[in-house]
């Protein structure tokens, strides 16, 4: 034991009390609980408490981080890597060693996280001569080296049996002694530029931060296992076999790694396999269920009255919500004592080693009592404070309920007691009044416009936090007596703000940008809150670090399609214990991925029902009355026939998708081709809206220079004037004299239109004719008539001659005659086949003309999902008068607030262009009573969601829909057979 | 009725309510599309007092394609054969769906008062007709009043 008491001795030899000043103690001593109540007690919350100090604190390292404290040592077995005499003996030191590729620079850590992948969990031990000796056994190094590499734990040994010639593979028996590191209680904040990039694209696969943290969690379960050291405090609850199942839980992980890793390899070669997601898909029923637990609605539940200075009335389910929210804000008053949080454990420093000398405490680590979360694998010295119970939650109210507004009454009818910011030592300013929404970008004008509609006159600032206005130091602006109550901002600007100051700390820069992450909002709203559904996306991870007091998500869909999306919210609203992923896992989606779906259901259900509400739209109150009255909803599919011309662009593509498919079928390469094939469709898709969009660019504008020309030479445009063409017929017939021109039959038909004397259709004998067209040679029809007729004749085929003068008829130069309604009466001629017209915007110009017929002052929505395809309808409705806006993404945020304003202000029609992906959430287009989807989207639940900005809360007219689906084509498939195998999703 | 086009409503309309003088044409009860159809012979011409009986039969795709005409009455014409089938322009070629029955008949009416035997149908009729037109003439009054005037 001399070998012993020796190490002993020189380990406390005082050498650190050198490097320790006396007043370090200072920055982990008891913290301020009432400043950040959270400190240190889950995992993003530590890594706040780390940035807020690194952040404001100049010097990071006011303790020594290599301060360490015994905690209790075990017997293992080494192997010896060499032979020879004299090399250890009983009771000598040997010392613990990683091998030395730990200690490669940064730059190789890519490299080294690589190798550790494979097998580098080797820890060699070496005498005192620094010989090696020998390597632990496996399975002690495993956790071992993690321990040491992520400094946690420091270890050292004593030699207990050795024979004394040592042969390659003898056992050598160590008694290995454990310290706890003083860096071990810190810890950093995760990179912002983790690769995560297959993350990103494949869902939830563990990110390198969060596989450190479960190495980190299993090694140091597995260490106080082997050195026997019990909880002196909390834990209660659970069994011993809980910490099995933990570990149980880890390895399973640690075995899919390898599975995976081997597979990896495998695939590395060739193909690009599937990636391994670690959360399994919902199937659609399962998702049902889960709905229906999660929407107990009780109808029946207590109603708040929203405070005066809101503006609008509220119907009776959005003062239920309402009551919900605030009791969910104040519900803190039960909860004053406190206690432990529930995932931690209180362990006490032993004061006696294995042979019972009494260990003098270490400066830095010479409290009574430290603290571990073995689901996290945290070590904190601090006492980790049961969190005040979530004060929010998850507003999941259906689309069209009035999300918006529930919230906005919240706003009004909790505010906070004062509402002077305090700045605290670390630099965050502690904004009392300040709610901070954060939304998708297209949805900030919006927030804004509403938070103005549901205020009474100056009761409420709003602050949108954005582009320009995004310069101001926020902390300045929170500080002005006029300091906004509501500050509105996008997720762009959380990640971006996030990104930098994540990158600052990287540098050890100054953290206080003014920036979001400076102040400690009184509430956060996550609007449209599925956008953080990948936990590992960076914007997620951006919105997990944001502080306050209160913090809600709003979303239609809580749960997209796997159970870890709802994990996501849980995280961002900090609720314990499920905001820990390890635990998440452990009694979520380990239980849920061994089909015992009811027990994960059961468990997620207990989650949900505390913080999620949830009203579906076709919820009836008990007598039975929908729960929004909204008024009817009529879609109408329009079949669409596609002109000759458009059919036979349509037959030669769906041609080649079809031998391109046939070929790569007998290739067997399908499944390699089917992006081309994907584009191919995607090109049929379009040319069932207008055969420009897939043709190139330049043969498009040199035909159109041919058309040009063309009607120089006779005169003709478009869109030509009634009295314009008078005014040309008798200037020539001045200079003809007399001359039989067929101008002179021109210009008498042209007086016969003006004067609308009636004329019978050569075709149908109709009186007058149904849109009345003329031809070249100035001879009249019904529309529908003359295009059979020239259908007729081509298919025979047949030169199409004019049935009254048998003059050639150029199909181009067949034009509608177009009278304006009152009050200008003016008429002019339009060309029926434009070059810039295809059938589904002829279909559309039809509607929208009998719609300024019948309901003069109508609005309406045009969806498309192609621009290109907004951009040939444009020409459209100018050619028609029809005012029209237009939103897609190519705006700025500026211009999209100015354009949805003047659709809504303007008076009498409008149409708005919308392109389905940038206006397809969010916006309240109430003020439409028409919506036109030009092309149908493989699931109709997107589609749906566009037409539930028109038909929401506030429309209070019937909406008519008209889907325009090209008869016979890929479209009607997609309607007829995708969307409805879709449906249900 | 249900599934007969407007413009041939509109036309037997007319034809009841205006009619042509010396052409009359009158749709089948069963079938409206089908009529008896009778011309007076152009007076001047070797066709006069006679009454010409005619059916005259709307295809479905009239008026995009010719009505079908046919005489019922034997006449002696270089453009109408022993069958009765017509020779003229605008039931074949030239038809035009701005053509009605009503000009159809006239045509025809018209076509009788002026033989064309440089277009024939029956041939030996128009060789009768180019070689010794007097005798033709003759044949043609005799069968009209044969055939015709009964």
């Amino acid at each position: 034991m001399t070998g012993f008491a020796e190490s002993l001795s020189r380990y406390f030899d005082g050498s650190w009390k050198q490097r320790t000043p006396a007043n370090q103690l200072r920055n982990y001593g008891p913290l301020q609980p009432q400043i950040v109540p959270k400190r240190s007690s889950t995992a993003g919350a530590t890594s706040l408490t780390k940035r807020k100090a690194s952040g404001t604190l100049i010097n990071n390292a006011t303790y020594d981080p290599e301060a360490k404290r015994y905690i209790g040592s075990f017997g293992i077995e080494g192997w010896a890597t060499r032979s020879g005499t004299n090399l250890i003996g009983y009771g000598q030191q040997v010392n613990i060693e990683r091998q030395k590729m730990q200690s490669k620079p940064q730059g190789a850590k890519r490299a080294v996280i690589k190798q550790r992948r494979t097998a580098d969990i080797v820890v060699r031990f070496t005498n005192m001569r620094g010989q090696e000796i020998g390597r632990l056994s496996q399975n002690v190094a495993a956790f071992v080296s993690t321990l040491i590499d992520q400094k946690i734990a420091y270890f050292e040994g004593t030699c207990v049996y050795a024979p004394d010639v040592i042969r390659t593979n003898d056992t050598i028996f160590i008694q290995l002694r454990c310290y706890l590191l003083r860096s071990a209680f810190d810890r950093p904040l995760p990179s912002i530029d983790d690769d995560n990039r297959i993350s990103d694209l494949f869902a939830p696969k563990e990110t390198e931060h969060e596989r450190d943290m479960r190495l980190r969690q299993v090694g140091l379960v597995k260490l106080f296992k082997e050195v026997n050291l019990e909880p002196t405090e909390g834990g209660g609850a659970r069994e011993r076999h809980e910490r099995e199942a933990l570990l149980k839980v880890a390895e399973d992980d640690e075995k899919k790694e390898a599975q995976s890793g081997s597979s990896q390899a495998k695939k590395e070669d060739g193909e690009d396999g599937e990636e391994e997601e670690d959360g399994v898909t919902l199937e659609q029923d399962q998702l049902d269920a889960l709905y229906r637990k999660a929407q107990s609605f009780d109808f029946d539940s207590p109603e708040a009255m929203p405070s005066d200075t809101f503006a609008m009335d509220l119907r009776r389910y959005q003062k239920q919500a309402l009551y919900w929210m605030l009791s969910k804000e104040t519900n803190h008053s039960d909860r004053q004592n406190v206690s432990m949080h529930p995932l931690w454990e209180k362990y006490t420093w032993p004061i006696k080693d294995q042979d019972d000398r009494t260990i003098i405490p270490v400066p830095d680590l010479d409290m009574d009592h430290f603290y571990v979360n073995l689901y996290s694998g945290e070590l904190s010295l601090e006492f980790p404070r049961q969190e005040q119970n979530c004060l929010g939650g998850i507003l999941a109210d259906e689309m069209g309920l009035g999300k918006t507004i529930e919230m906005m009454s919240l706003i009004h009818s909790h505010k906070a007691d004062s509402k002077v910011p305090k700045e605290d030592a670390n630099g965050i300013l502690h904004s009392n009044g300040t709610t901070l929404v954060v939304a998708p970008m297209s949805l900030l004008a919006q927030w804004e416009a509403e938070a103005k509609a549901a205020s009474k006159p100056d009761t409420l600032r709003t602050y949108v936090y954005y582009g320009n206005d995004k310069k101001a130091n926020l902390k300045d602006v929170l500080r002005t007596h006029s300091a906004p109550d509501v500050i509105i901002t996008s997720y762009g600007v959380v990640l971006s703000e996030y990104t930098q100051i994540s990158r600052r700390e990287a540098r050890g820069q100054n953290m206080d940008t003014g920036g979001l992450f400076n102040i400690h909002f009184y509430r956060i709203i996550l609007d449209e809150a599925h956008h953080i559904k990948n936990r590992v996306s960076k914007t997620a991870r951006a919105c997990y670090e944001l502080l306050a007091h209160h913090r809600w998500a709003l979303t239609g869909t809580p749960i997209v399609n796997r159970l870890e999306d709802l994990f996501s919210l849980v995280r961002f609203l900090k609720v314990d214990p499920w905001q820990n992923f390890s635990f998440w896992k452990t009694f979520i989606t380990v239980p849920f991925e061994n089909n015992e779906f009811l027990r994960a259901l059961d468990v997620v259900q207990t989650v949900l029902e505390p913080l999620v509400l949830r009203r579906t739209k076709d919820m009836k109150t008990p007598d039975g009355q929908p729960l929004v009255p909204l008024p009817p909803k009529k879609i109408i599919i329009e079949k669409v026939k596609l002109s000759q011309e458009e059919q036979d662009i349509y037959d030669m593509i769906q041609d080649r998708v079809k031998s391109s498919f046939s070929r790569s079928l007998e290739a067997g390469t399908l499944m390699k081709s089917y992006t081309s094939i994907l584009a191919q469709i995607l090109r049929l898709r379009q040319s069932c809206c207008h055969p420009n969009l897939i043709r190139r660019k330049n043969v498009v504008e040199e035909e159109m220079e041919a058309d040009a020309a063309y009607d120089e030479a006779n005169g003709f445009s478009d869109d030509m004037d009634l009295n314009d063409l008078l005014d040309r017929f008798s200037a020539q017939q001045e200079e003809y004299e007399q001359g039989k021109s067929a101008n002179t039959y021109g210009a008498h038909v042209l007086h016969q239109i003006k004067a609308e004397s009636e004329q019978e259709c050569p075709f149908c004998c109709s009186e007058p004719m149904e849109e009345q067209v003329v031809t070249g040679c100035w001879h009249s029809a019904c529309k529908n008539c003359i295009i059979d007729y020239i259908e007729h004749e081509k298919a025979k085929p047949k030169l199409p001659l004019c049935v009254s003068c048998r003059l050639p008829i150029n199909t181009r130069d067949l034009f509608l005659v177009h009278r304006e309604p009152e009050p200008s009466f003016d008429i002019t001629l339009r060309r029926i086949f434009t070059s810039s017209n295809s059938s589904k915007i002829a279909a559309l110009i039809t509607h929208l003309q009998s719609l300024a017929r019948t309901e003069p002052a109508t609005k309406s929505c045009v969806f498309s999902q192609f621009t290109s395809f907004l951009d040939l309808i444009e020409p459209a409705l100018i050619r028609e008068k029809i005012p029209f806006v237009r939103f897609d993404g190519g705006i700025t945020q500026q211009e999209r607030k100015t354009v949805i304003e003047r659709f809504k202000n303007h008076e009498g029609r409008m149409v708005l262009l919308i392109s389905l992906r940038a206006g397809g959430v969010g916006l309240n287009l109430t003020e439409a009573r028409r919506v036109f989807m030009m092309d149908p989207w493989w699931s109709f639940a997107v589609e749906a969601q566009a037409i539930d900005r028109v038909h929401r809360m506030g429309q209070v007219s019937e909406v008519t829909v008209h889907r325009f689906v090209v008869e016979g084509s890929v479209e009607e498939r997609m309607v007829e057979k995708i969307q409805a195998r879709k449906k249900f999703m | 009725m249900a599934n007969l086009p407007k413009r041939i409503i509109k036309e037997t309309q007319r034809l009841t309510e205006e009619p042509v003088p010396g052409i009359n044409a009158v749709p089948h009860e069963d079938n409206l599309r089908y009529f008896d159809v009778s011309i007076h012979g152009p007076s001047q011409s070797p066709y006069e007092g006679g009454i010409f009986r005619l059916e005259l039969f709307l295809p479905e795709d009239y008026p995009m394609c010719p009505p079908k005409i046919r005489f019922l009455t034997k006449i002696y014409h270089p453009n109408i054969d022993r069958l009765g089938r017509i020779c003229l322009d605008v039931l074949k070629s030239n038809w035009s769906p701005a053509l009605q029955i009503r000009t159809i008949l006239l045509s025809i009416q018209a076509l009788l008062g002026a033989p064309n035997p440089d277009d024939p149908l029956a041939n030996d009729v128009a060789q009768k007709w180019k070689e010794d037109e007097k005798t033709a003439i003759e044949t043609a009054r005799q069968w009209t009043r044969t055939h015709a005037m009964s």
